[in-house]
């Protein structure tokens, strides 16, 4: 007994849902199997999980092993990843592989992948006690080191300090690598302890698209009985702070560019039509070389290399990040403001508005070329508990009127006004 | 006109190749089952070409000129180039590299005007002393923001060491100072030189109509004839300095090793071959999936940010493996003994490498983008498909041996050190 999601036929084998689309269009196909848990104090040692499961399987000895094995499969992409959707810590394990009949001989690529999937997630060296301390504690001075290394980018530096300040006492408020201190204090149990916790209470959704072989939904089916039955816990709506008075943050790092980073506080869409809004207004605020922050800020006025505005519309949060001489920090941030202000009260064009619609369905029409972008998309809706296609999402967004555009720019609200300025600058 | 139809050696797809009356080579890859677009425009003009005859005599140009105008080529009078393809949905941008610079859009309506307006762009420019000037503060931010980014700066210092006479050493961008000598005459000076049907190539991989695509193809008023001569910067000797050392704001001191390409000059083939076979070299030293990495990891020699690739165009070619390191003699040391340890090149790492290389070809054939850039170059270059594809299935292990005892030699090595501030 299957259902439709999206697009995707919705099964729920053993209680998890599993979201299949075939397309004999393409020429590959992707598995991904995602389990969510709240962020939480296991932060930095589940960072670490995709790193350390590159180590060794029972079945391929150690990393290079692995690697050799993935690029016997046709450089099949196969491997855990780790992320965040609004306050939920996500642990993605997936496959990107080339489907067999566009390949010599023909080998079972669906099978083959599925195996080198379970290997990662059930039979790893770091399950089993074979993971050597010292390579433990390699991998951590390596996620200490690239925590660290986060500064010599120092735009990705800037927005982390304004999000982690907006953030603080938040979920979010927690860097994406647990935090150098945590990092520290990661000990060799920790990142089993956090794997094993991710498949035996995350909420575990299956995904698969692209050219699948015939029955796919029998042939994944050893796969999925061979993960742990996950009992999942219950997963919590993102924190949303009150209104308040904005803070302006400067900081000074020794550069050359000032790295402006404005941090914005917005409703999380409850629907289909106001998540439209949302993407068409901030399309139109900073979403490309069309958009105010581009014409005005950038063009007219030549305040900036680059200003964009975009973020994490499921936890309600977006930003403007902004490269620029030390003396125009104030008035780009005065003027992307002030942009963001005409837009709310209406003062833009029905071209404007039509071009802002065009930029936000661009993609969603080709989103069928490769199976990678339409399981993400479907991944995300089906996440949002918000079930369009994307033909239908291209339909929502060309019904974006102006006074949705309004209601959704009205309100956006500045929380941090964050500046890292060059040590010595005026 | 007439297309020449080949078909790629994977998944048999069609490339359907031609030169317009105006001389410009052309290939369209139909794909009708996609939805998207690409268009790819490039041209035979990059960082390097800082000095060429104009015609009427050879000029010098400032180290960032390539990169100014491919800027100014997304003005026009109606100040709106990027507008008009945002309304259609279509994402258009520019980039300029050490040779290159291409113009692309994709889309997935609306395709001719697209066109049309890509073939514009690159065919009328708009370039006057004012907007020149308007222009001058953005690219200097942009320059600075590269400026803050070690491991561009170390890259950069690298390049200098290796070549004390070839304008590769110059970032594409050029410096502060050096874009401040561009002016609107120069850089419509370098455009006439440079944008010539006779120096470019244009791809389009999508689902399209290609006697279609080249009717409007053959509208295009791009002038005809061939690139300027270039000043040819014969710089092959061993490197002007082994070692180099600089200060920058780094969290940790970095280690870059170059090696310099020393032979003479090759054909395209030949030198997509060179750039093969060294990735095989590399691939069995520094990758992650070769044991003796790993062994090196395992002694605390580097760790997981030591990276290596290899670049090869007309007139320079190097490779570069580097990592970030507390103890940048130990890395050094590390590196060096890499390069020379005792590594057999067997046919089983030629076959995976040649799968994965099969992988990432049919991943290509879903992004036209992937597509229309790999062609567009090629069809810059002259009329051969598929070399890559072609020179990595005609390695053997013996070409691959040959090609590291020519390259990893101490007198073609290298060394950028950075400490931190």
């Amino acid at each position: 007994m299957s259902d439709v999601f999206a697009g995707f036929l919705l099964a729920r084998p053993s209680g998890v849902p599993v979201l299949l689309r075939r397309d004999p269009g393409v020429k590959t196909f992707r598995i991904t199997v995602l389990w969510r848990r709240p962020i939480g104090p296991m932060h930095a040692a589940r960072a670490m999980l995709p790193a350390l499961l590159q180590h060794g399987t029972r079945a391929h000895a150690n990393r290079p092993a692995l690697a050799r094995a993935r690029e016997r499969l046709f450089s099949a992409n196969v491997g855990m990843g780790f992320s965040r959707h609004a306050e939920q810590s996500v642990l993605r394990l997936s496959a990107d592989a080339v489907s067999a009949s566009f390949l010599p001989g023909e080998p079972d690529q669906f099978g083959s992948v599925q195996e080198l999937m379970l290997e990662q997630a059930t039979r790893s060296r770091l399950l089993a006690p074979g993971l050597p301390l010292e390579v433990f504690e390699r991998e951590r001075a390596q996620a200490l080191a690239d925590a660290r290394a986060i500064k010599e980018d120092r735009g990705r530096q800037a927005r982390l300090s304004a999000v982690l300040q907006a953030c603080q006492g938040e979920p979010y408020g927690v860097p994406e690598h647990g935090g150098e201190a945590a990092i520290s204090a990661v000990a060799m149990p920790d990142p089993p302890a956090a794997l094993r916790d991710f498949l035996q209470h995350g909420e575990m959704t299956v995904l698969l698209a692209g050219a699948l072989p015939d029955e796919p939904e029998r042939k994944l089916l050893p796969f999925l009985t061979s993960l742990p039955t996950s009992r999942p816990e219950p997963l919590l709506p993102p924190v949303q702070p009150p209104l308040r008075q904005a803070r302006t943050i400067r900081e000074t790092a020794p550069m050359q560019q000032a790295k402006v980073v404005l941090v914005l506080r917005a409703p999380v869409p409850d629907s289909p039509a106001r998540l439209c809004a949302l993407q068409v207004a901030m399309s139109l605020w900073g979403g490309g070389p069309h958009s105010r922050l581009f014409t005005e800020v950038r063009e007219k006025r030549s305040l900036c290399y680059y200003a964009s505005a975009g973020g994490d519309a499921d936890k309600g949060l977006l930003l403007v990040q902004s490269g620029c001489g030390a003396d125009s920090v104030a008035a780009v941030g005065e003027e992307s403001m002030r942009q963001l202000a005409e837009i709310g009260a209406g003062r833009f064009s029905a071209a404007e508005l039509a071009t802002s619609i065009a930029v936000s369905q661009g993609p969603l029409r080709s989103i069928d070329d490769a199976p990678g972008a339409r399981l993400s998309y479907t991944a995300e809706q089906f996440l949002r508990g918000f079930d369009e296609t994307p033909e239908q999402r291209i339909a929502s967004l060309g019904a974006v009127g102006r006074e949705a555009v309004c209601e959704a720019a009205s309100a956006i609200w500045l929380d941090v006004d964050y500046a890292l300025l060059p040590e010595g600058g005026p | 006109m007439s297309f020449v139809t080949v078909r790629d050696p994977v998944v048999g797809e069609e490339v359907l190749l031609a030169t317009t009356r105006s001389g410009l080579r052309v290939r369209v890859l139909p794909r009708p089952r996609l939805r998207e677009t690409a268009a790819v425009f490039t041209f035979g003009y990059g960082s390097v070409d800082l000095v060429f005859d104009a015609g009427d005599g050879v000029v010098a140009t400032p180290a960032g000129t390539a990169h100014y105008l491919e800027h100014k080529l997304f003005e026009d009078e109606e100040l709106a180039v990027f507008q008009r393809f945002s309304a259609r949905g279509a994402r258009v941008n520019a980039q300029t590299g050490f040779s290159r610079t291409s113009y692309f859009f994709q889309c997935a309506q609306q395709f001719d005007e697209n066109l049309r307006d890509l073939l514009r762009l690159v065919a009328k420019p708009h370039i006057t002393a004012e907007n020149v000037e308007k222009e001058r503060g953005i690219i200097a931010q942009e320059v600075r923001m590269y400026e803050d980014a070690p491991d561009q700066c170390a890259t950069f210092s690298l390049l200098g060491a290796m070549y004390d006479r070839h304008p590769v050493r110059h970032t594409i961008g050029g410096t502060v100072e050096s874009i401040g000598e561009i002016t609107a005459e120069r850089l419509l000076q370098a455009y006439d030189a440079f944008y010539r049907t006779g120096n470019a190539g244009l791809a389009i991989a999508g689902p399209v109509d290609p006697e279609a695509v080249l009717a409007i193809v053959e509208e295009c008023m791009l002038r005809s004839g061939p690139g300027p001569a270039r000043a040819d910067v014969a710089d092959f000797g061993v490197p002007a300095s082994a070692r180099v050392e600089r200060t920058l704001q780094v969290v940790r001191p970095k280690v870059l090793v170059g090696l310099k390409e020393r032979e003479p000059r090759a054909s395209t083939y030949e030198r997509v071959r060179r750039a093969s076979a060294t990735g095989v070299v590399l691939d069995r030293l520094f990758a992650a999936s070769s044991d003796l990495r790993e062994g090196m990891q395992q002694r605390g020699e580097f760790d997981d940010s030591l990276g290596a690739g290899y670049m090869g165009e007309k007139g320079f070619g190097f490779a570069t493996i580097g990592c970030d390191t507390d103890d940048p003699a130990r890395a050094e040391g590390a590196i060096r003994a890499m390069l020379s340890v005792d590594a057999n090149f067997d046919d089983e790492q030629l076959e995976r490498l040649r799968r994965r290389s099969i992988g990432s070809f049919v991943r290509s054939c879903e992004h036209v983008r992937a597509l229309a850039s790999a062609h567009a170059a090629e069809a810059l270059e002259g009329d051969e498909t598929f070399i890559g594809m072609r020179a990595l299935q005609s390695l053997t292990t013996a070409d691959v041996a040959t090609r590291r005892e020519r390259i990893v030699r101490d007198e073609n090595l290298a060394v950028c050190v950075v400490r931190q501030a």
